[in-house]
């Protein structure tokens, strides 16, 4: 080891070996593909243990044959393992720090999520409630602007829509969600233009809040990120915004809630839930005849 | 057997070839540019507020195969460097071209992924999971990217057949760099695609 400046270089597997690590390399990680694919399932929670060791098992053969730490001065060998145990142990110190937070942050985070205004600074807006439950009342009497009517079903501007004297035949709708899918269980409903409608929103699910609010047809992006922009204070929807014709108040997982109002004028328009994200998947067509 | 001793000795302290020791000791803290990555993806794992989650979008079979094309450049970048010391020229060629193609190719496979994830409407700013996904394997995109410009380079100098034992010092620690960002993706693949792949909506599991 001492005779040769040079003795690092020394001697390189054989292109036999090579083919061998690869060979080993490659059932590795059909192994590892078919633990989850098709079934991701297929043998339950060993899954993370048994990936963790595989990969763990590709990585140490690359760098013993491959970078040929095993053939090599072991100066390499320790500068490379001491700034991995340097990587690891930063690793494991940063998820023990938020760990040691405790709680659900995601639920903290639901309930207290401050909206981001372009070129606004979104804070003092909304106080944050001290108390990180993942159920918040949509209508927190503490919130300073809460510009909302109230957490009240609103029943958004209907009675000028009325085309017909007076034909509102009284008509019952229902609609769900499919389960915690941020899917509506129903993705049409329909109803005669004047007919006085009471729609009964349960919230199937047993993670999110939801809402149902029926908009003019083509804006339901348009009012989900105005609903952003409102907040949670204001149930996500935007106060005051003509498109909303009606909606209910934001529903925590499991509640239910009746909105009344009359069939607007005939055409198409649109529902959706205007929590932030759930309009790309959760809205419909409402027909009105 | 071929070693490159033919080549002048260089007198270090250590015995050891400074620039192999570099490339070591930078291999080293780069763990720990990654390690502070992947801790950030899983510490965020299953807390955006919205989606699309990793369930709606991760295809693990297309990664897979992308995984394998990487593997087999790794193969193929020892190829060139055991031609290398055999100074077989027509080989060295060969083999560097072809790990610099396959690199291409995952690198096609991950502008593939990219933008389909970005039809999707996941972007880097659409919620906790789109920011840390894009940032960790975005980073060691760039790392292969790197790694293929080098290996192009190295392919210039094998044209002008200026290489060959005595400069296998150089193909080593381009192989040294490359097999590196072959264990990162070993580990990026499965972190991120078989244990967090099917991550949905709603986190069951704090703190992974």
């Amino acid at each position: 080891m001492s005779s040769s400046p040079q003795t690092e270089q020394g001697h390189h597997p054989s292109t036999k070996q090579y083919v061998l690590v690869a060979i080993i390399l490659f059932a590795i990680t059909i192994v590892e593909f078919f633990i989850i694919f098709p079934n991701k399932d297929l043998i339950g929670t060993a899954k993370i243990p048994v990936l963790v060791f595989l990969s763990a098992i590709k990585f140490a053969i690359v760098i013993m044959f491959y970078m040929h730490l095993k053939f090599d001065h072991r100066m390499f060998t320790m500068f490379f393992l001491a700034g991995l145990s340097l990587a690891f142990a930063a690793g494991i110190a940063v998820l023990a720090m938020f760990a040691a937070l405790g709680g659900e942050p995601r639920a903290y985070a639901s309930a207290n999520a401050i909206p981001y205004v372009e070129g606004e600074h979104g804070a003092e807006t909304t106080k944050p409630t001290a108390v990180p439950l993942p159920t918040l009342p949509p209508a927190d009497s503490t919130a300073p602007e809460s510009k909302a009517p109230d957490a009240a079903p609103t029943t958004a501007p209907t009675s000028e829509e009325k085309p017909s004297g007076g034909a509102g035949a009284a008509v019952s709708l229902e609609i769900g969600t499919n389960g915690d899918a941020l899917e509506f269980s129903q993705s049409a409903l329909s109803a005669d233009s004047g007919s006085q409608i009471t729609l009964t929103f349960t919230n199937n699910s047993s993670v999110n809040q939801h809402n149902w609010v029926l908009v003019k047809t083509g804006s339901k992006d348009e009012v989900a990120t105005a609903g952003t922009a409102a907040g949670p204070g204001a149930g996500w929807i935007p106060p005051g915004d003509d498109r909303v014709l009606a909606a209910t108040g934001l529903l925590d997982a499991g509640a239910s809630e009746e909105v009344s109002f009359t069939a607007p004028a005939p055409g198409t328009y649109q529902f959706v839930c205007t929590f932030p994200g759930h309009n790309f998947s959760m809205f419909g067509d409402f027909t009105v005849k | 057997m071929a070693h490159a001793a033919e080549h002048a000795i260089e007198e270090t302290t250590t015995g050891l070839n400074h620039r192999k020791m570099l490339m070591w000791i930078f291999l080293g803290s780069d763990c720990m540019f990654f390690a502070a990555l992947i801790a950030t993806y899983m510490v965020y794992r299953g807390q955006s507020l919205n989606g699309p989650y990793p369930n709606d979008i991760i295809s693990v079979p297309i990664t897979t195969i992308s995984t394998f094309v990487l593997l087999c450049s790794s193969f193929a970048m020892v190829q060139a460097l055991a031609a290398t010391n055999r100074n077989d020229q027509k080989w060295i060629r060969i083999w560097l071209l072809a790990t610099a193609f396959l690199g291409a190719i995952f690198i096609g496979f991950q502008i593939f992924e990219f933008n389909s994830f970005k039809n999707e409407g996941l972007t880097l700013g659409a919620n906790l999971f789109g920011a840390t996904f894009f940032t960790l394997t975005g980073f060691h995109g760039a790392h292969v990217t790197i790694g293929i410009i080098w290996l192009l380079g190295m392919f210039v100098v094998a044209m002008k057949g200026r290489l060959g034992p005595a400069s296998s010092l150089d193909v080593e620690i381009l192989g040294l760099y490359w097999h590196f960002v072959d264990i990162v993706w070993i580990i990026i693949f499965t972190l991120l695609y078989l244990i967090a792949g099917f991550d949905t909506g709603p986190a069951p599991l704090a703190g992974g």
